[in-house]
């Protein structure tokens, strides 16, 4: 409290003319500030502008179709009461498309894609019956390589492999598919032969597992007598399912008349010309006359 | 009958169990229906064997019949014998093999008897042109010890060839020679793979193991088995660890696959090799010689043990190659020397 007459009104005015500057500063930013404000809410009020007459424009829009949708419902007929949606539309296509792939396995020569590569299926069938299924899962390498395959071992596959796969899977598969349909068809002669025609045999079927070596003893009825023969088949093209070399001969004891001979000759060449279970059909059927124009 | 052939039958009838005793009778087919008949079956055992020694005497029953029956004895009791794989091979392009079950016989006895005359030879056949034989060695001066044979199985026109272990070790280049020579082929080696169970060594040579083909038919896409161990769990339990753990069961899955493995009860590693240190100066590394150890594993069933070690945490995944090659490379006997 040390005013002095001078100093009161020398500190007084400086200050109060601080003051008053603070205060001009103080309101001049205060208007800048509501200007930059003012802007900015205007700006905003534009974009809220903007924005609703969008959502306006687009719940007329929604609004629109959905009373074109109600129109055209009530065009159709009550009875079609079926609607089939899109996406039901595109199940039943792929279900389709489905069935078809795993039918290709009646081709006898379908595939799968696996994640490494493919895996293909060999369906072996003979005269018009589906046998055993083999698999053969390849890796997609350089070289290719097979991961595993159900191919039995007595099957040449490193020979086939060795040969064709590198080069020419093309022919690979094919190679394989004859030598399995064909194995498949040798199997099923000598499986239908002594299942359904045991009553002609006079002893076990001797085969190997190739079936590419048969041999049995057999009864045929000539002129009232059961005539004892003896069968040797061989295959010595596994790619085929008749065979290479046959040898009938005659077991019985006593002479060999020539109208049996002729029988022999006869049965020789049946072997070689129809599946092993046809020429024991027709054994079946003809009984004691065999009808030459069997033979092809 | 000779005594001695009597005993044998008798050691051999005294083998079977009760409980199997009718379907090896009915499987040997040498003891008529009538025969089988007259025997009770519930008496004590010594009393049952007697019973069936005297209708064999009455049969008369030779030594082939017995040998007849001892096969049929270790077919149903297989695993008593540790089995070997033997491995043949022929000339590149040799003609189409015709294999002659009939021929294979008579030749593997012949080439047998032709070096020792006194060698018992029987043979039984067997599902998928399969035949087992039987053979009792005898020497020059001594007649065949029956009660140390040796079988062998083998499957026509194909390379491969089992063998139960035989005592009289001087005899297996002879047999070697015999199933060489017979089956058509023209060399034999002894394959590093010996176990128990002769029908997972028969899958694995044959490369039967693992049935699972993709195709179109079959529902299970590989891809599609999500963590087995998300589906019984309780949701308040979460799992750590859990994207390593995926990654185990899907390098054990590629492994291993999803097929149930082949059972062998060991592997077994003879190592020669030089000792590998991080430690600088350490004496075993300094060794000019390799050290030579052997390791073996043992297992009720090896291949499914080490299909589990890596999901229980107790090894890193992907095993060793030297223990998840044993099936495809067909060993489980294995000699490691430095390269």
């Amino acid at each position: 409290m040390e005013w002095a007459n001078d100093g009161k009104s020398k500190g007084g005015v400086l200050a109060h003319l601080e003051r008053l500057e603070i205060q001009v500063n103080r309101s001049r930013k205060n208007s800048e500030d509501l200007q930059r404000a003012q802007a900015v809410e205007g700006a905003l009020r534009t974009k809220i502008h903007k924005l609703r007459c969008l959502r306006d424009e687009l719940r007329a829009e929604a609004k629109q179709r959905q009373a074109r949708i109600k129109a055209s419902a009530a065009n159709v007929e009550p009875d079609q009461t079926l609607e089939i949606s899109e996406q039901e539309v595109a199940e039943r296509r792929r279900e389709n498309v489905k069935a078809i792939l795993r039918a290709y396995r009646f081709t006898g020569l379908s595939g799968k894609l696996t994640s490494r590569g493919f895996c293909v299926c060999i369906s072996t069938a003979f005269e018009g019956n589906l046998l055993d299924s083999y698999f053969v899962d390849l890796v997609i390498q350089k070289p290719l390589r097979i991961h595993h395959h159900s191919i039995p071992v007595f099957i040449p596959l490193e020979e086939i492999s060795a040969k064709y796969l590198q080069t020419n899977i093309q022919h690979f598969l094919f190679c394989l598919c004859e030598y399995l349909n064909a194995y498949a068809g040798r199997k099923y002669q000598a499986d239908r032969l002594q299942s359904d025609f045991a009553a002609f045999l006079a002893g076990p079927l001797r085969r190997n597992s190739l079936c590419n070596l048969l041999s049995f003893t057999y009864k045929v009825e000539l002129q009232g007598q059961s005539v004892p023969f003896c069968a040797r088949l061989r295959y010595k093209d596994l790619t085929t399912t008749l065979p290479t070399d046959v040898t009938v001969t005659y077991q019985g004891t006593d002479a060999l008349s020539p109208s049996w001979e002729e029988q022999r000759a006869s049965h020789e060449n049946l072997f070689f010309s129809k599946p092993l279970h046809q020429v024991f059909t027709s054994f079946a059927r003809k009984g004691e006359k065999l009808d030459m124009s069997l033979v092809s | 009958m000779d005594e001695t052939l009597v005993e044998f039958i008798k050691r051999t009838i005294m083998k079977i169990p009760i409980t199997e005793m009718m379907p090896i009778l009915k499987a040997w087919d040498f003891l008529s229906e009538k025969q089988l008949q007259t025997v009770n079956f519930r008496q004590r055992k010594e009393s049952l064997v007697q019973d069936l020694v005297l209708l064999c005497e009455e049969r008369r029953a030779s030594i082939h019949d017995a040998a007849l029956l001892d096969i049929i004895y270790t077919q149903f009791h297989r695993h008593q014998k540790v089995w070997d794989v033997f491995q043949m091979s022929k000339e590149p392009g040799e003609d189409i093999d015709l294999f002659d079950m009939e021929q294979f016989k008579s030749s593997f006895v012949k080439i047998l008897q032709r070096a020792l005359k006194n060698v018992t030879v029987s043979f039984r056949d067997a599902e998928e042109n399969a035949v087992w034989i039987r053979i009792a060695w005898g020497t020059q001066y001594r007649k065949p010890n029956q009660y140390k044979p040796v079988y062998v199985v083998y499957y026509s026109q194909t390379p491969y060839a089992f063998t139960s272990f035989c005592p009289l070790k001087s005899n297996m280049p002879l047999l070697g020679q015999a199933l060489t020579v017979a089956s058509n082929h023209h060399k034999i080696v002894k394959m590093d793979l010996r176990s128990r169970y002769l029908d997972s060594l028969k899958a694995i040579v044959f490369k039967q193991y693992n049935r699972t083909f993709e195709t179109h038919n079959s529902t299970v896409p590989l891809q599609d088995r999500t963590l087995e161990l998300d589906i019984h769990m309780d949701s308040r339990i979460i799992h750590e660890n859990r994207i390593e753990k995926e990654r185990v069961q899907r390098v054990t899955q590629e492994t291993f696959g999803d097929y149930p493995q082949p059972r062998l009860e060991f592997a077994q590693y003879k190592l020669e090799t030089k000792f590998k240190s991080e430690l600088n100066g350490d004496i075993l590394a300094e060794r000019k010689e390799p050290l030579r150890c052997l390791i073996k594993f043992s297992s009720p069933h090896l291949l499914e043990a080490l299909k589990a070690l890596a999901p229980a945490g107790i090894a890193d995944a992907p095993l060793s190659p030297l223990l998840t090659c044993i099936p495809n490379k067909g060993m489980n006997y294995f000699k490691i020397r430095d390269k």
